[in-house]
Parts: C-alpha cells; structure tokens; sequence
C-alpha cells in the first residue's frame, strides 16, 4: 500500500503531465469547434462587428438547399468510391512491393510519389492532360477519334474527379499496407503453404486477419481524407460544370469566403463535422466487430 | 464518476465559451483608428496574379517610400484564396491592413472603411461617383476595366466574308454561322469564371438600353434578374444549339480559351479589356481586332460600355496611420508615374491618361471614348449591387444550359438563387 503523501504527488505529476496536452487540445480542436457551432447559429459575414443570432435557421437552409444535397452527394459518392479504389489499389500494390528488394524499394518511391505533389498541382496536372484541349483529347481528334468529355459532361467530370482523388492518394495507403504486411508473422505463412493452402486461401485466412487493424486504419483514414475533398475540386473542375462536382468542403468554403455568409458555411461545416464523425465511429465499429470475428 | 465528468463538462464549456466570445469580441471590428504620424508602416493588402507580381508591388511603392523618409510600405500577398476571405481572416484575428486593393465597398465592408467623399482627389479618379455608396466614396482607383468588347480574328472574318464588325445581336448571329461555315470555332468560351462572366460582357449594353436601372429595378423588385436576362440565355441556347459555342468548352480552364483563340481556332472572344496584356504578349499569325458588344435591333449602338474599376483602394477604417494611408493610396491613384506602371501592368485605361498603346489598345482606348455611358457589370458597384457571390451563382447556372437546363430554368434558379441571399 502507497502512503498518501506519495498518492498525491503522483496525482499532481499526472496533472502536469496531461496539462500540455489537454491546453493543445483545447485550444486546437475544442475552441474552434465550439466557434464553429456558435458562428453556425449566427448571420455572421466575416465583417460585421455583431454577428446577429439566427438560431437554427442557418441549420433548416442547410437541409433545404438544393446545392448542399447535391454537394453531399457527391461528397459521399467520392468517399465511398475512393475509399474502395484506394484501398483495393493500396492493398494491391502493398502486396506486390512488401518485400524489400531493390525494385520494390523504387517501385515504392513511385506508388507514393503521386502523395507528394500538391493536391494543386495534381488537379492543373489532369486538367492539361484530360481536358477538352488536352493531351488525351488532342490526341484523340488528331487520329480522327471522339473527343471524350472528361471534365465538361457532369457524369464523366465526377468520374474523372474520383479517379484523380484515387491515384493522389493511393500511396498512402500503400505505405500503411506494406507496413502491415511485414508484420504477418513468416510462420504462419509458411504453415498455410505446407498445408497445402492456394495463395487466395492464404490471404483469406492469414495474411487478411493479420493486417485487420491497417485495414480500418486505411479505411477510416481514406473515408476521412475523400470528405474533406477541397483542393482538388478547385484546381480540377472548380466545381463545374454547372456545379456538378462541388464537395461540401468546396462549397463550405464557397459560401464562408466568397460569398460571405460564414454564418451558414459554419452550419454546413457542422453538419459535415457530425456526419463524418459518424461514418468514421461506424467503420471504426464494422470493423472492431469484423476483426473479432475474424480472432474467434 | 458521473458528477465530476458533469462539473469537469461545464468548466471546460465555461471556458469555450468565454473563449469564443473573446474570439468574436477582438476581431479588429471597426473602430474610429487614428491619424498616425508622418513615418510609420503601411501594411497594404493587394492582389497578385501573373501580371501583378509581388515585385511589380515592391517596385511600384518604392518611389513612394523613397519620396516619405521613413515609411515601409509592406506588401502583403493573399494567404488565402484571394483578397476577400484574407481580409476575412486578418479581420477576425483583429489583424486588419491599412490599405486594401482589389475589393469594391458594399453594403457589408463599408461600415469597416475609411469615407473619402471630402477629399478633393478623388472626385477626378475613374468611376469614383459611379461607385459611391450611399453618397459616400470608398473607393478610388487608377483605372477602367472595359467589359464589353468582343476581339475577333481578322483574318477568319475575312475568310467568313464579313467586313463590318456586327453592331446588333442579330448582326452577330449572322456572323457567327458565316464563321462556322468558314471552318472556325465562331465563339471561344471555356468553364471556370468565363462562361457566365462573357454572356453579362457581352449583354451588358443591350442590357443597359433595355433597363436603364436595371440594378435598382432589381433591388426594388421591379424585375428580377431571370425575366431581364431570359432573350439573351435564349439566345445563348440557340448559338449552343447551332455549334456556335462548343458544348465542350467546359472542359477548357481561362487561360486556355485565351490561348485557343490566340492560336486562331475561333472567330471571336468575348473578353474585358485586360485580355489586350495577353494579346501584346502571343506570338501570333493573325491580326485581333476589336469591336464594342452589339447592342438588340432598334437600340441605339454603341450601347454603353460595361466598365469595372481597375485596382480599387480602400482605407480601412480600423488604420492607426490614416492619413499616411490616405497618403499613400492618393499617391497610387493619382501619380503619373505610378498610373502609367499600375495601367499598363494589367492592360486598364484612364481617359486623359497616355501611355505606351499595341493597337489593340488603341482601339479599345477609342471604344471607351465612344461610350455614351459606363455601366456596372455583374455584381455591380456602389449603389448597383447585387448580392455577393452573384457573378459564379450566375456562372453556374449559365453553365447549367450546357448540361441541358432550358434558358427558363436557368432563370428561375438565378432568381431562386437572389431572392435566397437578398438581405
């Protein structure tokens, strides 16, 4: 038994301890948030002195608008799609360059080297090569082919969007997999090929329980990544055309800045908060659920 | 336990709270500033673009700060995404600049700006009445921005048979189908900004004749923006469905439409004056010519001109140098030198004004002495002005014709769009 004098003092070392963090905490996640709420119940433009309070009116036009649902859709539709794309890829190509050879090691730089570029960038990048003047339409018309309207027809510009989300992001989960892979223990491995197992078997039984965790790690952070999508949309299709591939973070900073009603942008940004949260807390469940099974 | 998490819960609220009010509270909010001294520095917040460097800004102050014995003035870039929403953030973080270029006052921004209607200079600057507010001048600024020209390739209007620049919309139409038949593209447009931006440029004189007050009409209720503007979407539709515009065009970004025309694929470009700065700079086979935008059939031609301020000032009236800022932007708008530099950086014009001209200026100097009348375009200025964010709301709908929006939809969502953000 501890004498209590030596209780207390561990109370207090333990306090000072998490005051850093809990100070980081609140002043980078809590106030903001809470800022974010308070500003969703105002009309505040960004200049006003006195954001006057509206309540929840900001929060009934959010669910009202035409161009939010629209945004959301596509939101969600890039988040569901991407994440698959992502992982499947990231998985994929994890498996091909798990072990360390030479080749793997620069066909690792490769597969990441997309990561590394700016979302900007990437988004100018696609558009010069996948535009109606682009390399791949001039290249098209020139042999006498169908221009193929990547970024002016609504369908293919979202399409077109979602594959570009995919191949920028792509290496990160790429990495993470690798990472999970070397740690499937070789044993097992080995037991399953002299137990006579096909490689699917193995993958199924072995190496997929094994890397259950950086599987709903990449999912969580791939489902994360896709649904706060900005960049991209800008430098892409600016949301076009006609508005058609507008995200929620696109249009969250559309309306706080450019059209100034930080006010309602606050209440799309909460509402896009919440729901993220959701989705990101019932992946997370999906998969702890998956992953005992998968133990049992 | 419970109780504690709940006492631990309010405390931590307590705090947010005080927090976020503080947050609000300290936001650089108006206050009266103060006439400073005679040195001091002056945090100037302006726009960069290809043309508008930071050098060009350093550059184009340093014989101020040479001129004013301990005076800096510092340039600052947008940290965001442009000049509107850093002076949003600087505002909120109680770090507002002195001196601000690019924005126009509204209804919003005027109670956080300095009033220059007493100041004698600034009734001589360009489109300072036009866009006063209230009565009130906010903003001077060095230049005009000419909106409503059409450039044309010569030598494909040569080729198309037509030897007038059309004066009338129907005049135009015409044209554009000899264009077509000649083997051009007739009307170079692309998707970013430019698609909704070039049917007000191009509309705006037919517009003004129509609706004279076409801005305070709509404020009032008169009309609305769909019902004025629904002959010229109809219009619009129609050179869609006759391959007049490519219905692709949306796949291009702004500065390639310039550089498809510039490269002689299209017959004409709807574009504001500032595309002469690209025009002077292409290496090019052909000669671009110039015309006013037609004006409809009966209307008086030219119409007048849609016209923008070029590089508007404002003073921010939360300054703690305002008469070294007052200073400072009397200087940028009314020094030779410093207009000649600032007019000619970003291809803008000031009657009254000589400069160094290519002959696409020149023509474009003599379609803005010709204009019976400027008038606002877009969003508008001063008194003339629609809800912000109009201008891409207006874009996007527009855009909505190329995916198959009737002109009426079109209309109505412009006008859904209004009577949602009218204040």
């Amino acid at each position: 038994m501890r004498p209590p004098g030596r209780r207390r003092d561990g109370g207090v070392a333990t306090a000072v301890m998490v005051l850093p963090a809990t100070v980081l905490y609140t002043v980078m996640l809590i106030v903001p948030v809470g800022l974010a709420i308070y500003l969703s119940l105002t009309d505040w433009d960004g200049y006003s002195a006195a954001p006057a309070f509206v309540g929840g009116s900001n929060y009934g036009e959010v669910l009202s608008d035409p161009e939010f649902r629209r945004a959301a859709f596509v939101t969600l539709l890039a988040a569901v799609v991407g994440t698959v794309g992502m992982n499947v890829l990231g998985l994929g190509f994890g498996m091909l360059v798990s072990r360390t050879t030479r080749v793997s090691s620069i066909l690792r730089t490769i597969l990441f080297y997309p990561h590394v570029l700016s979302a900007l960038v990437v988004g100018f990048l696609w558009s010069a090569i996948l535009g109606t003047n682009g390399a791949v339409n001039s290249f098209l018309t020139s042999h006498g082919a169908k221009l193929l309207p990547f970024l002016s027809d609504p369908d293919w510009a979202t399409a077109t969007l979602i594959a570009v989300l995919v191949w920028a992001q792509f290496g990160v989960s790429t990495v993470l997999y690798v990472a999970g892979l070397q740690t499937v223990p070789q044993n097992l491995l080995e037991a399953a090929r002299i137990d006579g197992a096909t490689k699917w078997q193995t993958f199924r039984h072995v190496t997929l329980p094994a890397i259950a965790p950086v599987v709903t790690v990449n999912l969580v952070l791939s489902l994360i990544t896709l649904l706060k999508t900005y960049d991209l949309v800008v430098s892409l299709t600016s949301g076009g055309p006609a508005g058609q591939t507008q995200t929620l973070a696109y249009l969250i900073l559309w309306n706080s800045f450019h059209d100034g009603r930080l006010g309602f942008g606050s209440a799309q940004s909460v509402v896009l908060m919440i729901v993220t949260a959701g989705l990101a807390l019932a992946v997370t469940r999906l998969r702890r659920r998956a992953d005992q099974g998968a133990h049992a | 336990m419970r109780p504690a998490r709940t006492r631990g819960g309010i405390a931590v609220l307590g705090a947010l709270l005080t927090l976020t009010l503080a947050g609000c509270g300290g936001g650089g909010f108006a206050d009266s500033g103060a006439a400073g001294g005679g040195t001091g520095s002056i945090r100037m917040l302006v726009n960069v673009t290809p043309n508008l460097t930071q050098d060009f800004w350093d550059r184009l102050v340093a014989p101020f700060e040479k001129a004013n014995p301990g005076v800096d003035v510092v340039i600052e870039a947008p940290s965001g995404k442009g000049v509107s929403d850093t002076l949003q953030q600087q505002l909120a973080a109680g770090d507002p600049p002195d001196v601000v270029e690019t924005l126009m006052a509204d209804p919003t921004l005027a109670p956080q700006l300095v009033d220059l209607t007493g100041e004698d200079w600034v009734k001589n600057t360009p489109l300072a009445q036009e866009a006063s507010l209230g009565g009130k001048i906010y903003n001077v600024g060095v230049g005009e921005q000419a909106q409503s020209l059409v450039f044309y390739n010569k030598t494909a209007f040569t080729k198309a048979g037509i030897t007038t620049p059309p004066s009338t919309l129907d005049e135009m139409t015409q044209d554009l189908g000899k264009l077509k038949t000649a083997g051009y593209l007739p009307l170079q447009t692309s998707g970013d900004f430019a698609t909704g931006l070039q049917l007000l440029q191009l509309t705006d004189p037919a517009l003004a004749a129509a609706t004279p007050q076409f801005y305070q009409d709509v404020r009032a209720g008169k009309t609305t923006v769909g019902k004025a503007m629904l002959p010229y979407l109809k219009l619009y539709q129609s050179w869609l469905d006759q391959g007049y515009v490519d219905k692709n065009a949306l796949g291009l970004k702004y500065p390639d439409a310039e550089t498809a025309f510039l490269q002689g694929k299209a017959g004409m470009f709807v574009m504001g004056s500032w595309f002469t700065a690209s025009e002077a700079k292409a290496k090019k086979d052909f000669e671009v010519g110039v015309f006013a935008a037609p004006v409809s059939s009966g209307q008086k031609s030219p119409g007048a001109q849609g016209a923008t301020m070029a590089a508007p000032y404002l003073i921010m009236k939360s300054t703690q140098h305002r008469d070294l800022a007052t200073k400072l932007v009397r200087w940028l708008v009314t020094d030779q030198q410093a207009v000649v530099a600032q007019l000619k950086q970003d291809g803008n014009f000031r009657t009254g004004v000589q400069r160094e001209f290519t002959p696409l200026e020149q023509q474009v100097q003599k379609i803005l002495d010709a204009a019976p009348a400027k008038v606002a375009q877009g969003e508008g200025y001063g008194d003339s002005t629609l809800p912000r964010g109009f201008n891409s709301a207006w874009n996007t709908e527009v855009q909505g014709l190329y995916i198959g929006h009737s002109p009426e939809t079109v209309a109505d969502a412009v006008d859904r769009w209004l009577s949602a953000h009218a204040k």
